[in-house]
């Protein structure tokens, strides 16, 4: 049978080619110019039409708009490689390369409809931003960080780093801003916990994530205050609204180092009476024990997570209604030789190069740990009447935050430190409809209700706070230009209950600030972008800053509040370009943040003498910091199958007002990955091999004299990865990948682990991933 | 239809938001309450052959910061034997909380350092041990050298059993410090 096709084929192929001047003529002129393209404009995330989109085929003259069901449509057009280009307001404007060719050969075997015809269907994603730089991880690149934390994933992201609090601990860090001065949105609602500390990481579950996004730069007006170093976006998929049947996905990981298993499955569908009707069940396992480095293990490191969420949603053209609900859990070692009771400990320890405890694999998890449990319940509802949407997302957070210590008999039982903190949150948003079909945007406001009880050790006091904000944001399209502005303005009223030993001292502070934002971006052609964004945003110091008192352990530093700072002020001006081309594609991102009022530890020159003898002393204090760098992105395909990606993260962090470096900002770093794409092998389909480089230098921007031991040396990290998808069934998918990281069992310590004095960083780690989809 | 739509939707948001709102029941706040806080290390030494301890107290009633803490300065008299007690209080309840037993109790992970600076001001020689027959170093015996003055460190370290192995080994370096405090020594004639 294909034996006869080939000869069938060749056979055709010669006479065409006797026939080739004839079929040149003949396509210039008539038949040819007769294709055309269609297809449909739908929203990514609710499957909803887009009406009033605007598709332009670059280099033509043709321009068109999208009808009431999303519908669009080209004709009269030659054969040949277009760039179809759509456009609206408050979406990312989307490029796809059509091929309106038709080989002699197919020309015979197809239909004369499916030749001239290309369905192109678009699916716009709702931007954050038009003109804030961002970027996201999805699919191919989000499944490869399957297992690990939520800051490790984000890493990828050109400009993201993470703070570590050794091996099983980490927060991310955006452009050198982390904790109290990035927002992050979990499923639309803002995550509160105790995030102003520098060693509790978010307590979201990644594989929630459909997608992630980092938003770089201060995005006060849309997300509020205190988003003065950029905003993370944790979003689930969508519920499956149209799906009559259940489907699910299964992923299993396991890590060699640490021997670390995770299980996380998904169910979802919706009920074939009830049309517009979805739901989900999530449910995510993870245990680990002791991460071992190159030279030893390192004791008490393991970790326990259990986490599940459950959601259900009703979904119709006019209103759709969503509840969901979440819960994490997790038990956190933290390494035994890390705890210190005084500075002498501290500085045996760096003198000694190593831990003075040792360890072997073990899964126990013993004093010091954290246990940590967050609970989050949203309920979404919107409505839409004639072009416009009104949404109310509500949510209410509670997180429960015990720490215990390796200190004294008692703490078996009873947290050093326990935190409770509830937070009530509630957005009011619309979206009216395109104003002279060229302006489009949102009116909102938002509101918060906390309350934060701490037991045990006195570090911070207990307190109540409300914040109340009102925004607007209006983007306008004009052909090449797509334009942003943003105003914001938001009240904070703190109500703070301290003890001066028995005493009651209740404090009470207000906030209040504006927020802006103006933007652009200008398509010059269809390979290049430039954009340019001025953001500002404020923080009002929070708690900690204003009344924490208290010997940080592990930092060994007695760390002051000073309850006299004000806000801080963030001006944010960053500049993007883009240029895409069919093999090559870059971005350069620059940026300058200025924050006036920076809250910072500012070294006090007399120790503070406790019973455990002297400590630095610290106070929060205030200066004016600046935050420039760079973010370089490159993507090459260097042939169909070799591709090369480079990253390149540049960040000078100075205090304007001391004329001196700040500490803990993030080494620059470059990044190199070659990637082979070997397609089908035996079953496995789009298989790949990757091998990537990683290199940080030593961040030699430091003030002289600001740490107990100099950063650590430059260090060079290299990785492999391969995997593929096998494919069962039309439904049914395994999607497999085996990753090495740290692959010479580099001995290599990080600036921003809070551990770095105590020991190496993780040694080899290979890990493997299996997803089935069902 | 339509306007059941949006009431269904008024009434369901209202309620829910009701719901929501009235899940935070909240309690009165309470001041802090710190574990295992120790204010004060006493030093009671015994001369031999007579009956009046000499008290030598290093106090900080208020916990880390606010106040600073109060030494009183040991006086000793040269080439004399005396017998010590360590105790560790914490001074700040009502009454005062002996921490001493629990750490004597808790011996296999607590070991009583007494560092003299310089080290010919007086030799410390540990008196009772704990179950492994490591000494414990609550009491003991010190011996003063000649008439001199200097310095003396007393830490409490705290060695406890890692992944359920001991480490505390009789020496200073497992573990961590929950006290690490100075006196000055005067050892007169």
């Amino acid at each position: 049978m294909k034996n006869s096709q080939r000869v069938v084929r060749l056979f055709i192929i010669l006479f065409f080619i006797g026939l080739l001047d004839f079929n040149t003529v003949y396509a210039q002129n008539t038949a040819d110019c007769d294709c055309f393209v269609k297809g449909v404009v739908k929203d990514r995330e609710t499957n909803l039409p887009i009406v009033g989109a605007i598709l332009t085929i670059k280099n033509t003259s043709k321009v068109t708009t999208t009808d009431t069901d999303g519908h669009y449509k080209f004709d009269r057009l030659c054969q040949g490689s277009y760039v179809l280009e759509c456009k609206i307001i408050g979406y990312k404007t989307t490029r796809t390369t059509i091929a309106l060719q038709h080989s002699a050969e197919e020309n015979l075997n197809l239909s004369e409809d499916e030749v001239h015809l290309q369905d192109v269907e678009i699916v716009a994603r709702r931007v954050t931003s038009l003109t804030q730089p961002s970027g996201s991880l999805q699919n191919q690149s989000l499944e490869q960080t399957r297992g690990q934390t939520l800051a490790e994933a984000l890493q990828k992201i050109v400009g993201v780093t993470m703070l570590q609090t050794g091996a099983s601990i980490a927060k991310p860090v955006i452009h050198g801003l982390h904790s109290n001065r990035i927002l992050i949105i979990n499923n639309g609602i803002r995550q509160e916990g105790q995030q102003w500390g520098s060693e509790h990481a978010p307590e979201i579950d990644p594989f929630i994530a459909k997608r992630l996004t980092v938003v770089k730069g201060a995005a006060g007006v849309r997300y509020g205050s205190d988003a003065i170093g950029g905003v993370i976006l944790v979003e689930p998929a969508e519920l499956p609204y149209t799906i009559g049947s259940i489907r699910g996905e299964l992923n299993t990981v396991g890590f060699t180092n640490g021997r670390t298993g995770v299980l996380s499955g998904t169910l979802e569908g919706g009920l074939k009476k009830w049309k517009g009707f979805g739901w989900r069940l999530q449910g995510t396992l993870k245990n680990g024990g002791n991460i071992r480095t190159p030279d030893y293990f390192l004791a008490n490191t393991g970790v326990r997570e259990q986490n599940f969420s459950a959601a259900a949603g009703y979904r119709s053209v006019k209103l759709g209604a969503e509840v969901f609900y979440s819960q994490f859990h997790t038990n956190l070692g933290i390494f035994s030789g890390s705890h210190i009771g005084s500075t002498s400990d501290l500085l045996n320890v760096i003198q000694n190069g190593e831990p003075f405890i040792k360890a072997d694999f073990n899964r126990a998890i013993e004093r010091p740990n954290q246990l940590v449990d967050h609970d989050l319940l949203k309920i979404k509802a919107y409505r839409q009447f004639s072009g416009n949407r009104l949404s109310l997302t509500l949510g209410r957070q509670h997180n429960q935050r015990a720490e215990y210590d390796l200190h004294g008999p008692q703490a078996a039982v009873k947290p050093a430190l326990l935190f409770r903190i509830t937070t009530l949150t509630g957005d009011v948003v619309l979206e009216h409809k395109p104003i002279a079909k060229e302006i489009t945007g949102q009116i909102g406001f938002s509101g918060l209700y906390q309350y934060n009880f701490t037991d045990g050790r006195p570090l911070i006091p207990d307190f109540e706070q409300s914040n109340a904000g009102a925004f607007v944001i209006e983007r306008w399209i004009k052909q090449k230009w797509e334009w942003e502005a943003g105003l914001r303005y938001d009240m904070r009223w703190l109500q703070v209950y301290r003890f001066i030993g028995q005493t009651l001292d209740q404090r009470n502070h207000q906030f209040n600030s504006w927020s802006g934002t103006v933007g652009s971006v200008f398509n010059a052609n269809s390979h290049l972008s430039i954009r340019a964004n001025f953001g500002t945003g404020w923080r009002p110091p929070s708690v900690n800053e204003l009344y924490s008192k208290g010997v940080h352990h592990g930092a060994a530093a007695y760390e002051e509040g000073n309850e006299t700072l004000r806000p801080e002020t963030a001006y944010n001006l960053m500049g993007n370009l883009e240029y895409t081309s069919e093999c090559f594609r870059a971005e350069i991102g620059l940026y300058h943040n200025s924050i006036q009022n920076f809250i910072y530890l500012k070294p006090q020159p007399e120790p503070i003498l406790t019973i455990r003898g002297a400590f630095p002393y610290f106070k929060y204090f205030q200066t004016n910091a600046t935050f420039s760098g760079a973010d370089v992105t490159t993507e090459w395909n260097i042939t169909p199958r070799w591709e090369h990606t480079a990253k390149i993260s540049y960040l000078r962090a100075y205090d304007q007002v001391a004329n001196d470096y700040l500490v803990a900002i993030p080494a620059n770093r470059v990044e190199n990955g070659f990637r082979y794409k070997i397609g089908k092998v035996i079953h496995s389909h789009d298989s790949f091999v990757s091998i990537g480089h990683l290199w940080v230098d030593q961040q030699k921007r430091v003030p002289p004299n600001s740490d107990f031991m100099p950063p650590p040396s430059a260090y060079h990290l290299w990785s492999i990865q391969v995997g593929g998808d096998i494919i069962l069934t039309e439904k049914q998918k395994i999607t497999w990948g085996i990753t090495g990281q740290n692959l010479f069992d580099t001995a290599y310590r990080d600036y921003l682990n809070r551990f770095r004095y105590y020991s190496l960083e993780q040694g080899r780690n290979f890990s493997v991933r299996l997803k089935w989809i069902f | 239809m339509k306007p059941t739509h949006s009431l269904l939707t008024i009434t369901l948001a209202f309620t829910l938001t009701a719901v929501i709102w009235s899940c935070g029941t909240k309690e009165a706040p309470a001041p802090e309450d710190e574990n295992e806080l120790i204010t004060t290390v006493r030093l009671t030494f015994t001369e031999d052959g007579t009956t009046t301890p000499l008290k030598f107290e290093w106090k900080d009633l208020d916990g880390d910061g606010g106040n600073a803490p109060t030494t009183s300065r040991i006086t000793l008299k040269a080439s004399r034997s005396y017998k010590v007690d360590v105790e560790f209080l914490d001074e700040s309840k009502t009454p005062t909380d002996n921490i001493t037993d629990e750490v004597r109790e808790e011996g296999d992970e607590h070991l009583v350092v007494l560092t003299p600076t310089p080290s010919s001001l007086f030799t410390y020689t540990a008196s009772d041990k704990d179950s492994r027959n490591f000494p414990i170093g609550l009491s003991g015996t010190v011996a003063t050298g000649g008439i001199n003055q200097g310095s003396l460190r007393v830490q409490l370290r705290h060695q406890p059993p890692v992944n359920g192995q001991p480490v505390k080994n009789g020496t200073v370096a497992p573990g961590s410090d929950d006290v690490n405090i100075t006196f000055d020594v005067v050892v007169a004639p």
